[in-house]
């Protein structure tokens, strides 16, 4: 039986196209995985379930009457609740008030709680479910993150046991099991089928292939904001799920290399270790881009971010050029020619609040200094200006504020910030994330030229065409740790995806 | 016409006291002697308002200003009643203001305190220490040297009846500065970069903590100027004098902050805050309105700005 349908649903973000075609089937009684790449569709998917975004158009049935979900308030009417890995949950309060929070609680004598009534009530919500080892009456904050997902979602689930509220019948959970220890999923799993076995629907969003194939019985992959396949679990093959969800792309669209890799050694990291990273060594030439692949946290951006020391301290040796360097906070990175662009741009990037101009100079300053501590204005902007045009930044003058660019052209001032020092190591964490097409070629096109000039690039990013058609070799990390490197030449989008997912029966490349 | 309102909004509300005033005290409110009059008045205020100004650009609160005002005013004084002359009083205020802020940035920068509870910490201690050293006493009379307390009630003339009193060219040098400091250079446009996005600024290599406890020393030492200004107008040191400050200093900032479109501290504008605040405080006294009336109106009119410009914020 059908529980809820999608149809078609389209999104556009600022010109930008998020959902186009995006259909869903989810029955009662199924997990249902829904796959993809980032960027594929699948928050702005569960972003319009959870009334957060309005669809442009499409259809939501449920029970075959169609809906629509205006706020988070419909959803919750609706009987859909939502999983997260961050969890709001209410540390200091017990696990039974945090699985009874805004309800009315039992009483004694009318306005007294009634604690072990309370707790005897949660242990029984817990109990439905399978779960015994949680007591009701500890502090949620003493729980480990994977016992409060599960009290999380006896919290959701209770609404049907105890009646009043709209019993939940759609569970949609968003990479619950990141944080989770291997123990601690399997119990997840064990909570889960219990709620199939009630009857429930569950969207389960996950990048951990294996988890899928353990726990779901059909998946639905998006691809570019549009559903490609829905498919049953019983006798597929992983292989395929990624082909699926990689598709077959061109080379085309991708500026072709200038000029050979150098022999000259740019950067050498070796035994790299932070409280994550686990012995990272690799070596980067003069001229090379080397991407960095993997899952979703396996370790790339950490990489990035210990390099030049955005997170304090690590451990291991960093040389430039074959001179030892010491960078343990952001500042000495940029004085020592590594230029830095982070993965978040609104948070980790950009000062909204000012102009373009002033976000390109910000490391820079010291370079546009008069009398030893005058800003030299003419030469910011002249600065703004000159870099704008070689990253063919669309905006009206480089005294407009940031945050009235489009996503693209913002991007555009981060990497204007990137290249204005001239840097002889660019490390880059998705560069292109969230950038039309357009920007996106305009930025391969200068890292074309950039490394022409002998600039060396580390480039982590989750988009795999763009490691494989713009890499000269990709690392591949897994859980914090090298995986293993490979040669781009002759390699194909699947093969490294493959080895992303540490999928065994991947063809070595 | 709505965002004119946003905008501008403070600053033709300042115009409307203005010429209330005017109307109402036809003869005594509009005229040079009487501006010069604000201009001494609020001195005080202005050039803790200024240096506060500095802190809040970066996001950040000073709530110690007040009592670091009288603790300096009380070490200057007790220096003069040791027999130590003007030029070591001073100095040593200024010391004590400059080391007391920087404490404070110590506290929010390294150790990572919020600003609000490091600075209420340091409220309490730099009273407490005010008190403890003055024996809660005022210090008055023949402990001051002429010198000192003559120097607030010097002035440029500017005609045979009216004079430029020495404390507003003081609080105009501050006024100079910090704009100068925040607008000019490359320390205050790092200020402003921390205020709009403290993780970004930090990537880009901005040092934070490092900006910030330097910012935190400045509004140290604008409190201690601000305590010395006022212990020479009144001619003594009392552990409380400064108390008043901290609340208008920050009133002001706020005041001015309505005025830009990002919502960020600007001194000149802070500059129109600490007026609004000085013409209704001399133009309510001349018209012998009771101070808890001029208390009420402040907080309302405070109240009123923010959340116009608030609301045109939410729209937009």
């Amino acid at each position: 039986m059908t529980l809820l349908s999608i149809r078609d649903l389209d999104k556009s973000f600022a010109g930008a196209r998020a959902l186009s075609g995006a259909s869903l089937e989810v029955r009662a009684g199924e997990v249902h995985a829904l796959m993809g790449e980032n960027g594929a569709g699948k928050s702005t998917l569960i972003k319009v379930l959870a009334g957060v975004v309005k669809p442009d158009a499409g259809g939501i049935e449920i029970d075959g009457a169609p809906i629509s979900i205006a706020s988070p308030a419909d959803a919750l009417r609706l009987g859909l609740r939502f999983i997260h890995q961050e969890l709001s949950v209410v540390p200091h309060l017990s696990v039974a008030e945090n699985i009874f929070l805004g309800r009315d609680y039992p009483r004694r004598w009318r306005f007294m709680i009634d604690w072990e009534g309370l707790n005897r009530a949660a242990a029984a919500v817990l109990a439905g479910l399978g779960v015994s080892h949680i007591n009701p009456a500890r502090k949620m904050a003493r729980l480990t993150v994977g016992d409060q997902m599960l009290v999380k979602i006896a919290a959701a689930f209770q609404d049907a046991s105890i009646g009043g509220g709209v019993p939940a019948r759609l569970y949609v959970m968003d990479e619950p099991t990141a944080a989770l220890s291997a123990e601690e999923s399997q119990r997840l799993f064990a909570v889960i089928r219990r709620l199939r076995a009630h009857g429930a629907g569950i969207i389960y969003v996950s990048h951990r292939l294996d988890e899928v194939m353990e726990l779901a019985d059909r998946l639905t992959v998006l691809r570019d904001g549009a559903t490609v396949a829905t498919r049953d679990i019983a006798g597929l093959q992983k292989l395929e799920v990624i082909e699926l969800m990689i598709g077959r792309r061109f080379a085309e669209g991708y500026p072709p290399r200038l000029a050979p890799v150098a022999n000259e050694m740019a950067l050498s990291v070796q035994h790299l270790s932070t409280g994550y990273l686990q012995d990272v060594s690799f070596e980067v030439h003069k001229g090379e881009i080397l991407g960095l692949a993997g899952l979703e946290g396996a370790g790339q951006s950490e990489v990035i971010r210990a390099i030049v020391g955005a997170d304090g301290g690590h451990d291991g040796a960093i040389s430039l050029a074959g001179r030892p360097v010491k960078i343990d906070e952001p500042v000495s990175a940029w004085a020592k020619g590594l230029a830095f662009l982070p993965r978040e741009r609104r948070q980790e990037g950009l000062v909204a609040s000012a102009s373009i101009a002033g976000n390109v100079s910000l490391p820079h300053l010291d370079d546009l200094v008069r009398f030893g501590l005058v800003l030299d204005r003419a030469a910011e902007t002249e600065q703004a200006v000159g870099l704008g045009r070689q990253v063919k930044l669309k905006a009206k003058g480089p005294r407009q504020k940031v945050r009235e660019l489009s996503g693209g052209n913002q991007q555009k001032v981060v990497f204007a910030r990137v290249i204005a020092g001239k840097p002889e190591v660019l490390l880059l964490d998705e560069p292109t994330r969230g950038v039309d097409v357009g920007a996106r070629y305009d930025i391969h096109a200068l890292l074309r030229e950039l490394t022409a000039e002998g600039k060396t690039v580390v480039l982590a990013s989750s988009d795999l065409p763009e490691l494989v058609y713009m890499a000269d070799r990709v690392i591949v990390f897994r859980d914090g740790k090298v995986a293993t490197t490979v040669s781009t030449e002759g390699l194909d989008q699947a093969a490294l995806a493959a080895l992303c997912f540490g999928t065994p029966t991947a063809p070595s490349a | 016409m709505a965002s004119a309102l946003k905008t501008y909004g403070t600053l033709i509300g300042f115009i409307l006291v203005v010429v209330f005033f005017w109307i109402e005290i036809p003869d005594t409110f509009m005229t040079a002697k009487n501006w010069l009059n604000i201009s001494q008045q609020v001195s005080m205020l202005a050039v803790v308002a200024f240096t506060m100004t500095i802190v809040m650009v970066m996001g950040d609160f000073d709530l110690s200003v007040g009592s670091m005002a009288s603790l300096a005013g009380i070490v200057a004084a007790l220096a003069f009643h040791d027999g130590y002359g003007v030029e070591i009083g001073v100095a040593l205020a200024l010391i004590i203001g400059l080391a007391g802020g920087l404490l404070n940035g110590v506290l929010v920068a390294y150790v990572g305190i919020l600003p609000f509870v490091a600075t209420l910490g340091t409220l309490t201690i730099y009273s407490g220490l005010a008190f403890l050293v003055s024996g809660g006493k005022t210090i008055f009379g023949r402990d001051i040297p002429p010198a000192f307390s003559g120097f607030a009630r010097s002035g440029i003339p500017l005609s045979d009846t009216v004079s430029l009193p020495s404390l507003t060219l003081v609080a105009a040098l501050v006024l100079l500065a910090v704009w100068f400091v925040l607008e000019q250079t490359t320390f205050g446009r790092r200020l402003y970069a921390i205020g709009g996005n403290k993780e970004a600024a930090r990537l880009a290599g901005i040092r934070v903590k490092r900006l910030r406890f330097f910012a935190f020393g400045l509004s140290g030492l604008g409190a201690a100027t601000a305590g010395l200004m006022y212990a020479s107008r009144v001619a003594s040191a009392n552990p409380t004098q400064g108390s008043g400050l901290m609340l208008d200093a920050i009133a002001a900032v706020f005041l001015g902050m309505t005025m830009s479109d990002e919502g960020e501290p600007h001194v000149l504008a802070t500059l129109v805050g600490v007026l609004i605040l000085g013409v209704l405080g001399n133009g309510l006294t001349q018209m012998s309105i009771d101070s808890y009336v001029r208390e009420v109106l402040i907080g309302s009119i405070i109240v009123l700005a923010v959340a116009a410009s608030s609301i045109g914020k939410a729209r937009g």
